[in-house]
């Protein structure tokens, strides 16, 4: 078997346009088979250098359209088969593209890959070779610290343990296979299938959790939840930037609920206006008032909007917590709800009130009416979704995501090849293969370093 | 005084490692010496009596497939043959012999005296003839010179070798071997890094003071496999049984209560033992909660009565040693004939060979075996195949074999050794081998023999049975191919396959519950033994078996695993300078100065080398050819 041609051109798929809104956005497609997938997302036929109109599908879903162009190869940036498509920009769509390409067997481009490829393939010149090092070697260290960001917290912690599942479960497996005449009982294969069956919920727990999905579809969702008429309307506009909303100053008016799609510096955001929480008899505004209180626990952030005349008193988290419970009406909603996802806005900022400073809460001030203080409402926003600068950390989460998919679908061969009886090797390669998907984002486990596992754990050796 | 003729290739060495090597560069047809300390000892197992088991009979396998000695002798000396794993899928079903110690150097001697182009000398070499960095020969104790090409040195544990019997040490190589001191001496003084091993050896029972009945025995397999490719049941000698006996309560504190005298824990001993084969001290200490250990009682061979309890491998004082030895079941009488004892050894760091086994140091000079921190007589022998090949097609000019990781098991152990070296003394497990499914005992003819016929290393008779063996297959192939099955069908009934729609025998010998057995009973020409031996069709047809059951599985595990690979043929040029290449951090640069890796594929096995890292390599290797071929056009 040769190591080496058939494998360097698999399928590459990336965003080409700089992240953010922009009236066109690129997804550009590189490699084997490129031209077959893109023509399956187009419903169209490609030709040749010819730029194709058409409407860009997630199998029935329409999700763009715009222009496709087919650069086979060798005459293409790559000097691979190259398709562009050409859409109408914003992260949200470009995405979802990506998702659907990586559905149909492409995979996302590492950094700098696509002008690596143009190099490996002679399309750039001596004198370039060095810009792309330089490329790969800046992208990848921004891309690592952004993917050091998204491993802290909980999402890092549920991926590590996931990994020394796998660990722990190849070490059964492996030791098994090597070390069969042991006086121990190391495979016990209900044990395995059982442990198997077990990473395989954590693995879409975490995916689950991780909310990716609804991040790549819709953005992260943010409700806006207050009482009657402290303006949640006026600031669902000025964020938007266009009235979205309806805007009276009748308490109530806003009876259902509101979603505007907006992007603020690229990322994607579902802001969800919702009723006033008050008690009502108005049965209307009773059903907006419910599904309020639902929308402020689904949502990624809430912000619990105050106008500045209520806040008269110093505030701390637990009056949060109470005035926040009282408003949706039950202190045990109140209490599911970590406070962190919790942001304080306080609103009419132009009142210009002396007003209590928050102590322990993270507050804003802004007024929805002058615009003072918005930027650093939307500062505050994309900092609470763990979103920093130039969108990549993003862009590591979905690989991230893509990683934990990737090793999901390994973990559920390994179940399949046990209930298959195939032989222990077989669970064994399956779950080798997981483990060195995971290990992008975990470090790779070296077979000297299972070996070491083994050795410590059960007592080998005649 | 110097020999009046000129070899190719010397092999230093008579062991496992060294006897391969001179079998291998002679079948193709270098002229080679084998210098020896004794040619009594040639082919001699000095450590536990089995040849194979899991990873290493795949080893075996290959040795066997490019006409290898030690596939052949275990058929001829093997007195209890096994498949391990033999539950599990194919790539991991191993063959074992026991083998007798006599028997087995014997038929290795047999081989090695009926090999033509190989000739033997007894007598220690003193020192190497080096002329302008390359080796040209070297001197024996008596100041006799002979002159070579190459020279392959297999000198095991000679160097620095000092035994540990409790609180008493004396410098030796294996127990009853001087070891060469003058040849160490010269050695050491070349820029070779050196390193610290050790092992162990359990003492040995005289079986006439065991009382097995109160052993549990342990059968031999039925029906009896066979090592080699070509041996038959018939090569056999007479088969007997091993048993197994436990360690107790009693043991352990016996073992507890003089820990202080033991080599290993009294600090005497500062080499690095393996992992997977502690001592009996190390068991007792590191996993206190367990009560007991399982022996295995190997018996030696047919005409001793000496036993090998292997998992008792212990540096206490002999007095120790006996009594804990008497305190096991079926052991109250035992009477020790050779203490067991702890060896250290200085081993030279494999990182300082190309993956052809020639030293970086010295042109022409080639190391296998022990000698490179390896244990075990199938790695040993593997490694002196590989030697014995290169050396042989150095005298031929022609370009070193490198079997790669996805070819071998001899690939994955010396790419294992030239890359990361080795801290404790290397043994092959399967769990090693990336490409295991592929890499399997029933194929390695198919993976080797025919590099082997290339090299002119495979004699005719193997060829003969290879051809035919490929042939049958391919009959076969074509047979199930276009035997259709109709639903309802005689075969459908006999085969339990509860059809719906037509369907051919090769579709239905890739399900599950089918295998090569119950299609040959149905077709009525059942595979039954022909004079004690498998029936000829019989690999034939689990060789097929085995490739359509699981072909598509194995390609897409390929597939797989070359995802997690990129350019892993491109080349470093050898001039590389890698602490020069912007954009490394400074702990991969140095690693990578360090391991001085020749190819992208060995670069991405450092520990701690990551994608981007990779891709900078990449470019600045494509930009170092650009370069030279530019400079060279000019």
């Amino acid at each position: 078997m040769e190591t080496d041609q058939a494998l360097n051109n698999d399928l590459i798929c990336a965003i080409a346009t700089p992240p953010g809104q922009g009236g066109v956005g690129i997804v550009r497609l590189s490699g084997e088979g490129a031209h077959t997938i893109a023509a399956e997302l187009c419903k169209n036929p490609l030709r040749a250098r010819t730029a194709v109109y058409t409407d860009f599908f997630d199998a029935e879903e329409l999700l763009d359209n715009g222009l496709a162009l087919w650069f086979p190869g060798p005459n293409s940036f790559t000097g691979e088969d190259v398709v562009e498509l050409q859409g109408h920009g914003g992260p949200i769509i470009q995405h979802r593209i990506l998702n659907a390409l990586c559905q149909r067997g492409a995979r996302l481009a590492r950094p700098g890959e696509f002008s690596e490829r143009a190099f490996m393939n002679g399309k750039l010149d001596l004198a370039q070779a060095e810009a792309v090092a330089d490329l790969i070697s800046s992208t990848s260290i921004a891309a690592s610290k952004a993917a050091l960001n998204t491993l802290k917290g909980a999402f890092s912690q549920m991926v590590t343990a996931i990994a020394l599942d796998i660990a722990n479960m190849r070490v059964r497996v492996e030791a098994a296979i090597d070390f069969p005449e042991e006086d121990i009982e190391i495979l016990q294969e209900a044990r395995v299938a059982q442990d198997i069956a077990k990473t395989i919920t954590s693995l879409e727990s975490i995916l689950a959790q991780a909310n990716q999905g609804r991040l790549i579809n819709s953005g992260i969702s943010v409700a806006l939840i207050g009482k009657p008429n402290v303006g949640k309307s006026s600031l669902l506009n000025a964020l938007a930037g266009e009235e979205a909303a309806i805007v009276t100053n009748v308490p109530g008016t806003t009876r259902d609920l509101l979603k505007v799609d907006l992007v603020i510096d690229s990322l994607p955001i579902r802001l969800v206006d919702t009723a006033g929480l008050r008690e009502s008899d108005d049965e209307v505004e009773k059903i907006g008032i419910a599904r309020a209180k639902a929308q402020a626990m689904e949502a990624d952030l809430t912000l619990y909007v105050a106008a500045a005349d209520e806040i008269t008193t110093q505030v701390n988290v637990s009056d949060l917590g109470k005035n926040l419970a009282s408003l949706l009406g039950s202190n045990d909603t109140a209490a599911e709800m970590p406070t962190s996802n919790i942001l304080l806005v306080i609103n009419k900022s132009d009142l210009n009130l002396a007003a209590g400073a928050p102590e322990d809460v993270a507050s804003v001030r802004v007024s929805a009416k002058t615009g003072e203080g918005l930027d650093l409402l939307k500062k505050a926003i994309q900092e609470s979704v763990g979103f920093g600068q130039e969108n990549v950390p993003f862009a590591a989460r979905q690989r991230h995501i893509l990683i934990i998919q990737d090793t999901l679908a390994k973990v559920n061969a390994a179940a399949d090849a046990l209930a298959q009886n195939l032989g222990a090797e077989f669970v064994a390669e399956e779950l080798f293969i997981a483990h060195q998907c995971l290990g992008e984002v975990t470090g790779i486990v070296t077979p000297d370093d299972l070996l070491g596992k083994i050795f410590s754990e059960f007592c080998i050796g005649k | 005084m110097q020999y009046p003729e000129q070899f190719d290739v010397i092999v230093i060495g008579g062991g496992h490692a060294g006897t391969e090597a001179a079998a291998a560069s002679a079948r193709m047809g270098a002229k080679t010496l084998l210098l020896t300390q004794s040619i009594e000892t040639l082919g001699q197992m000095s450590c536990n009596p089995a040849i194979g088991g899991i990873g290493k009979s795949h080893l075996v396998a290959e040795i066997d497939a490019l006409d290898g000695v030690m596939g052949l002798a275990t058929d001829q000396a093997g007195i209890h043959f096994r498949v391990l794993n033999a539950s599990k899928g194919p790539a991991v079903r191993a063959t074992r012999a026991q083998a007798d110690r006599t028997l087995y150097k014997n038929a290795v001697r047999e081989i090695l005296e009926h090999q033509p182009n190989l000739q033997m000398f007894q007598q220690s070499v003193v020192d190497l003839v080096v002329e302008n960095d390359n080796v040209v020969g070297c001197e024996t104790q008596m100041g006799l010179i002979f002159r070579s090409k190459t020279v392959v040195l297999t000198t095991g544990t000679f160097l620095g070798g000092k035994i540990h019997i409790g609180d008493q040490q004396q410098s030796g190589g294996r127990a009853g071997d001087p070891p060469s001191i003058a040849l160490a001496e010269r050695l050491r003084a070349l820029p070779f890094r050196v390193g610290r091993l050790k092992t162990g050896t359990p003492p040995r029972i005289d079986g006439r003071s065991v009382d097995f009945s109160e052993l549990e025995s342990q059968l031999g397999d039925d029906p009896r496999p066979v090592m080699s490719s070509m041996g038959k049941r018939s090569y056999h000698p007479k088969q007997i049984s091993c048993h197994i006996t436990y360690t107790n309560a009693n043991t352990h504190q016996i073992i507890t209560d003089n820990l202080s005298r033991s080599a290993m824990y009294s600090g005497a001993i500062e080499g690095v033992g393996p992992r997977y084969c502690p001592s009996i001290e190390d068991k007792v200490v590191r996993f206190a909660d367990k009560s007991s250990h399982q022996i295995f009682i190997e018996p030696e061979g047919l005409n001793t009565t000496e036993l090998y309890p292997n998992g008792i491998s212990t540096s206490l004082p002999f007095d120790v040693q006996l009594q804990f030895v008497r305190s096991m079941q079926g052991f109250g009488n035992a009477h020790i004939s050779r203490p067991g004892y702890a060896i250290e050894y200085d081993y030279f760091d494999p990182r300082d060979l190309n993956h052809s086994l020639e030293t970086k140091v010295l042109e022409g000079l080639f190391f296998a075996g022990q000698i490179n921190g390896t244990t075990g007589y199938e790695e040993a022998g593997a490694q002196g195949l590989l030697a014995g090949i290169n050396a042989a097609r150095k005298c031929q000019d022609k370009s070193p074999w490198e079997p790669r990781r996805d070819e071998a098991y001899i690939g994955v152990l010396v790419d294992d050794l030239i890359n990361l070296g080795t801290t404790e003394p290397y043994r092959m497990f399967t769990s090693r081998a990336e490409f295991r499914l592929r890499l399997r005992e029933d194929n390695a003819d198919q993976r080797l023999t025919p590099m082997g016929l290339e090299f002119g290393l495979v004699g005719p008779l193997r060829r003969a049975h290879f051809e035919e063996k490929l042939s049958k297959v391919e009959a076969f192939k074509k047979q199930f191919k276009g035997t259709c099955i109709l639903p309802g069908s005689d075969l459908d009934q006999k085969l339990a396959l509860n059809l719906r729609k037509e369907t051919t025998l090769e579709e239905a010998l890739r399900r599950p519950e089918v295998d090569s057995e119950k299609i040959s009973k149905a077709l009525d020409k059942p595979l039954t033994e022909e004079n004690g031996d498998a029936h000829p069709d019989a690999q034939a047809l689990k060789q097929l078996e085995i490739e359509t059951k699981y072909a598509g599985y194995i390609k897409r595990q390929d597939d797989e695993i070359l995802k997690l690979r990129r350019h892993e043929g491109m080349l470093l040029p050898a001039s590389m300078d890698f602490s020069q290449i912007d954009g490394l951090s400074n702990e991969l640069k140095q690693k990578l100065q360090h391991h001085k890796p020749d190819s992208l594929a060995r670069a991405a096995r450092i520990p701690g080398m990551t994608p981007a890292a990779l891709s900078i390599l990449l470019i600045n290797a494509k930009a170092a050819s650009k370069n030279s071929t530019k400079a060279s056009t000019l």
